[in-house]
């Protein structure tokens, strides 16, 4: 995160970089694992509620969205919203294999639901995120989430949810840049997707690059007793390590 | 945290609010052994809806502000009173309503004055005035009493300074007094264990008081000018966004 002061108010600008995958959920202990020996740090559960508010038809000088993302794993469920700009452009952004966008995030208190159809803004859809998430720190602070995609049935029915794409997990890698640094995020992120490739394919959102063929033997490598399943996951992590993770592809 | 009571000065009728009388004001406080301990600010913003079509006005709220308060200096907060809502959100929440383009911060207000200690409560005595102009549009003062932070049972302590504090400032006969509005923090969905959102309600209704009085004392002078014009464009905000830039015009 980058502030900058400029008169009485703050005016902070933030950008995020992203990459998104699938893999068969048959694979994502296999995946698990992985990221465990390459992370060493333990995964997080993740359940959030998104949803997606749009401006009404008169509302704004142009149309607008914004996410509220409720994170149903803590004691008193917490609220976030979430807004998600236009993506990077340009020769520089093509060549680059990670979307850069603009990206701001406020923590609210349990009426924002209230306060945004308050302000004219209607429920467009609604998503329930189910899985396990990574958060460490190596050339950026790099999260890594592996979630279900969960529709609801009924309005807010969490407990009804049930998956949009049975039998796929979507596998999302981010983390958060400045017009100052960006570059190297990039890199980071890119020297760390690289570790993944035998079990998925990281690409920028939109791109689908659907399943590699690869995965099954890389999963079956990973979870095999004595098929290097740790040496495996501690070498890909012992790179990273020694390198530092500025290594870019 | 610890209960505070948010007082507005309400000039009596026929006079207005000026600087000699926070000057007073703040003397009286050091008159009763109030100890100067540094500055405060707090703002206020007007925001307005950024419509296609204006014709559909109605549809959207008129009272929505935010608010900053020195209390809670990485927090924002939004309070549309006509809905009883109140949120609270990081600072970040003003750059997202910035990109989303929806609503336009129109005018803002700053109450800024100076901080005093006495005994167990923290005393702060401000102007109000329009963001980038010094024309002092009113007189604000918080009175916190530190060893309580339920509301209920702070009011008899907080009741007894105000009579108390009333009776030191009427040796001095200003034209105005104070006054304390009490929102219903419970319509807010509020508890009784105070917090800066109830703060932040307290500062919207004594600006929802403000420019009731001040549309009040315009309207005695000028009331066959502005009411026609008023009742034709009857939006607050641009009513008050007139009164503050000094203009009589709706």
């Amino acid at each position: 995160m980058v502030g900058k002061r400029l008169g009485d108010n703050y005016r902070i600008f933030i950008m995020e970089c992203v990459v998104q995958g699938i893999v068969e959920t048959q694979h994502v202990e296999a995946l698990e694992i992985l990221l465990q020996g390459l992370c060493g740090v333990h995964r997080e559960r993740l359940r959030i509620h998104e949803m997606c508010l749009k401006s009404g038809p008169n509302l704004g000088l142009v149309a607008s969205e914004v996410r509220l993302l409720c994170d149903l794993e803590q004691p008193e469920p917490a609220w976030t919203v979430k807004h998600v700009g236009g993506a990077m452009r340009g020769a520089g952004a093509e060549q680059i294999s990670v979307l850069v966008r603009t990206m701001v995030e406020s923590k609210a208190s349990k009426n924002v639901l209230r306060v945004f159809y308050a302000l004219g803004y209607k429920l467009d859809h609604e998503l329930l995120r189910v899985g396990f998430a990574f958060h460490f720190q190596r050339g950026a602070q790099i999260t890594i989430t592996v979630s279900s995609v969960n529709k609801m049935l009924k309005l807010h029915a969490t407990d009804e949810a049930v998956p949009v794409t049975p039998g796929i997990q979507l596998v999302e890698v981010t983390a958060p840049a400045s017009s100052e640094n960006y570059t190297e995020v990039v890199a980071a992120m890119s020297s760390f997707c690289e570790y993944l490739a035998p079990l998925l394919h990281l690409s920028k959102p939109g791109v689908s690059t659907g399943v590699v063929p690869t995965a099954a033997a890389a999963a079956a490598s990973l979870m095999s007793d004595g098929g290097g399943v740790v040496p495996t996951a501690a070498a890909a992590a012992a790179s990273l390590m020694s390198d530092g993770g500025g290594t870019t592809l | 945290m610890p209960v505070k009571w948010v007082l507005h000065w309400q000039p009596n009728a026929g006079t207005t609010v000026n600087s000699q009388i926070l000057t007073e004001v703040s003397q009286c406080v050091e008159g009763i052994n109030g100890v100067k301990e540094g500055r405060w600010k707090a703002t206020l913003t007007f925001y307005r809806p950024m419509l296609r079509e204006q014709a559909n006005m109605a549809e959207f709220p008129r009272d929505f502000l935010g608010i900053s308060l020195p209390e809670q200096p990485n927090k924002y907060y939004f309070v549309i009173r006509g809905q009883r809502l109140v949120l609270e959100a990081d600072l970040t929440i003003q750059t997202i309503m910035e990109r989303l383009q929806s609503y336009k911060a129109r005018v803002a207000l700053n109450f800024e004055g100076f901080q005093y200690q006495l005994g167990d409560f923290q005393l702060r005595v401000g102007k109000v005035v329009p963001n980038h102009a010094e024309s002092l549009r009113g007189i604000l003062m918080e009175v916190e009493y530190l060893p309580i932070s339920s509301w209920d049972k702070s009011h008899q302590i907080m009741e007894e300074f105000f009579d108390i504090w009333q009776e030191a400032l009427s040796k001095r006969s200003l034209p105005g007094h104070f006054v304390h509005i009490e929102p219903s923090f419970g319509e807010f969905g509020l508890s009784e264990q105070y917090t800066s959102q109830h703060t932040a309600i307290q500062y919207a209704s004594i600006v929802a008081q403000m420019i009731a009085t001040a549309q009040s004392a315009q309207s005695d002078v000028t009331r066959s000018l502005i009411l026609p014009i008023c009742l034709m464009e009857p939006s607050v905000t641009i009513q008050f966004a007139s009164l503050i830039d000094g203009n009589l015009a709706c």
